[in-house]
């Protein structure tokens, strides 16, 4: 068991050092020169003793390896430079940042797995069902559906037509409902027929006869011996769709206007401001690679198969 | 001996005939929209005409105008076109660079495939929207550039299935025979290796193609994609969202004419996936291949 989760972090740890490399080598190789864009934010029209100045302040003078280990010091005590188009501490942004998306993806999480844990159970307790059938077309809708019709069917629906909800804006719980929902409702649809079907393979192995033969009840065996059966394969998922709420983030942020990481990562994007680029593009790597981390080291726990797999090697 | 290409398509056609009847409409639909959008809209889907801008739908402009007013079915239908194209460019160029790549990892094996192979990794931590946007913040905005783009986020995943299926060809006796009868490597590879490669990433791409279509959509809605004034559906949307209160058709048409398309997409490659899981022969192919065997003439017991 050991050694599988030293390997896997080492694993983690690699890819970590390749995506940060990444990361630095991109704003190298970017077209243009970082030191010109600098003087001329500062002073309009710079002269070049001013640009050389810069240059020299900011390390372009160093060799790659210095510079890179310079910035990746840098990167770790959260200090990612100055921005070339605005002028702001970009780090300092990401960090006043990271709790408004930290929040979405929270909520947007919690909603999809209540919703996917009680809609695949009511599909288990009722196989084929209305419910059953309902989820089992809006799972096949919602790995087709993009994210913002569904954010903008919501804001007519709750909004225009029922004038339940506020339309944007991030203050009290009725601002946080919509967005939760836009970015939780298809990971939600999908991690349910993960438990539907789950369930269903489950209910079909001998060992649920035999807990049937010793006169459970139907219901018992579904919460209590099926249920740890599907959570491996639940937590995979989960993982999986967690990925994809993040990137989710950069759709759903700007549409309900959310100051997070994703809406200034999309504000980067669009005016090509590098440095915004390099740290909105280092911390959603390094959230994915801590998360498939996580997955895994959970599965492990989770699985009584690895689990005592790995204690033999 | 077979073309493996042959067998493939001929295995793809045969593959159809199960498909679910919506998902190959969908898809034959869109796409014949697609080759001939420019001679059947009603009108110019760039021609602006403020006069009639925001109206709702008529028997003048069937689906209403947008806030340029220009006419909606027109532009909903020169969409399908964009959409279209731009996949077929993209698909094909990542496949080119993947399946080419991940072949020769698969071929090659050692070091070649070890290198090639971590690059991949790292392209495959990311997901490939993200890529797409990190390089669309470095090059700029522009077709082009979103080309460049998702075929950067795409090829990694091609790659990797290009290299599991080359190993596993690889792996098979008539590769093995092939060498032993004294066929150059450059003969096993583009006669052998590759076309049968092809075939089977070519029917995985299939599931692949409504993943792009939705990343296209996605860019074009964030302004970062497709530019106006060629017409797109995420960018219909987004241009349709102010006015979502007064004119809500706007918003919902482009809406539902992706995600009917990427439906289909995705019903198509889910029906392949479970096509090619084998599936127990029905009492009747058994009677039927048993009557064939007894027909046979003792010595020849090997099927050719």
């Amino acid at each position: 068991m050991r050694g599988m989760i030293l390997r896997r972090l080492r694993t983690s740890a690699v890819l970590l050092l390749l995506a940060s490399m990444l990361c630095f080598g991109l704003v190298v190789a970017a077209p243009g020169n970082v030191a010109v864009l600098i003087a001329e934010l500062r002073t309009p029209g710079a002269t070049f003793a001013e640009i050389a100045a810069i240059e020299s302040e900011l390390g372009l003078n160093n060799p790659l390896p210095v510079r890179y280990a310079d910035w990746l010091k840098g990167a770790l005590t959260g200090e990612f430079g100055i921005s070339y188009k605005t002028g702001q501490d970009v780090g300092e942004a990401m960090r006043n940042r990271i709790p408004v998306t930290g929040a979405l993806l929270a909520g947007a999480a919690i909603f999809a797995v209540l919703a996917s844990l009680a809609l695949g159970f009511i599909g288990a307790l009722r196989p084929y069902g209305m419910i059953d059938r309902a989820t089992r077309a809006v799972a096949l809708f919602g790995a087709s559906t993009p994210s913002f019709f569904v954010g903008a069917m919501l804001v007519y629906l709750f909004s225009v037509q029922l004038g339940w909800l506020p339309s944007f804006g991030l203050g009290g719980p009725e601002t946080w409902l919509m967005p939760w929902i836009t970015l939780g409702l298809l990971p939600g649809a999908i991690l349910s027929r993960v438990v539907r079907v789950g369930l269903e393979e489950t209910m079909a192995r001998p060992f649920i006869l035999t807990a049937r033969s010793k006169g459970l009840k139907r219901n018992t065996i579904l919460f209590r011996d099926a249920l740890p059966n599907i959570a491996p394969a639940f937590v995979t998922a989960l993982g999986a769709q967690m990925a994809a709420m993040t990137v989710g983030t950069v759709v759903v942020e700007p549409l309900f206007a959310w100051q997070g990481v994703g809406e200034l990562f999309l504000q980067g994007v669009r005016f090509r401001d590098y440095m915004v680029v390099q740290s909105g593009l280092l911390i959603f790597v390094c959230f994915f690679i801590v998360l498939n981390l996580m997955v895994d080291l959970a599965v492990m726990f989770l699985d009584p198969k690895l689990r005592r797999q790995g204690s033999r090697t | 001996m077979t073309n493996p290409l042959f067998r493939a398509v001929s295995g793809l056609r045969r593959g159809l005939s199960g498909l679910p009847r919506l998902a190959l409409g969908i898809l034959i639909g869109f796409a014949m929209l697609g080759l001939v959008a420019p001679w059947i809209t009603p009108y110019d889907p760039l021609a602006q005409d403020l006069l009639s801008a925001r109206q709702g739908p008529s028997a003048v402009h069937w689906l209403g105008t947008d806030h340029l007013g220009r006419d909606t079915f027109s532009r909903l239908i020169a969409s399908a076109r964009t959409s279209l194209f731009g996949m077929a460019i993209i698909l094909g160029l990542a496949m080119t660079i993947g399946v080419t790549l991940g072949s020769v990892a698969g071929f090659r094996g050692g070091r070649t495939e070890e290198v090639i192979m971590r690059v991949v990794d790292v392209g495959q931590a990311m997901p490939s929207l993200i890529v797409a946007l990190a390089v669309i913040g470095i090059f700029g905005t522009g077709y082009w550039y979103m080309v460049l783009a998702l075929v950067l986020a795409w090829w990694p995943g091609k790659a990797r299935v290009s290299r599991g299926v080359a190993v596993t060809v690889m792996s098979r006796p008539h590769i093995e025979a092939l060498r032993v009868l004294g066929a150059s490597p450059a003969r096993i590879y583009f006669r052998h290796l590759l076309p049968s490669t092809l075939g089977a990433v070519l029917v995985y791409a299939t599931a692949d193609a409504g993943a792009l279509a939705l990343a296209i959509a996605t860019l074009s809605f964030l302004g970062l994609g497709i530019q106006p004034p060629k017409p797109e559906w995420g960018q219909m949307l987004v241009d349709g969202l102010p006015f979502l209160e007064t004119a809500p058709l706007q918003v919902v048409l482009p809406g539902l004419a992706l995600t009917l398309v990427v439906v289909g997409f995705n019903m198509l490659g889910e029906s392949i996936a479970l096509n090619r899981l084998p599936r127990p022969l029905s009492r009747a192919k058994l009677r039927e291949s048993r009557a064939k065997a007894a027909t046979w003439p003792k010595e020849t017991t090997d099927v050719v």
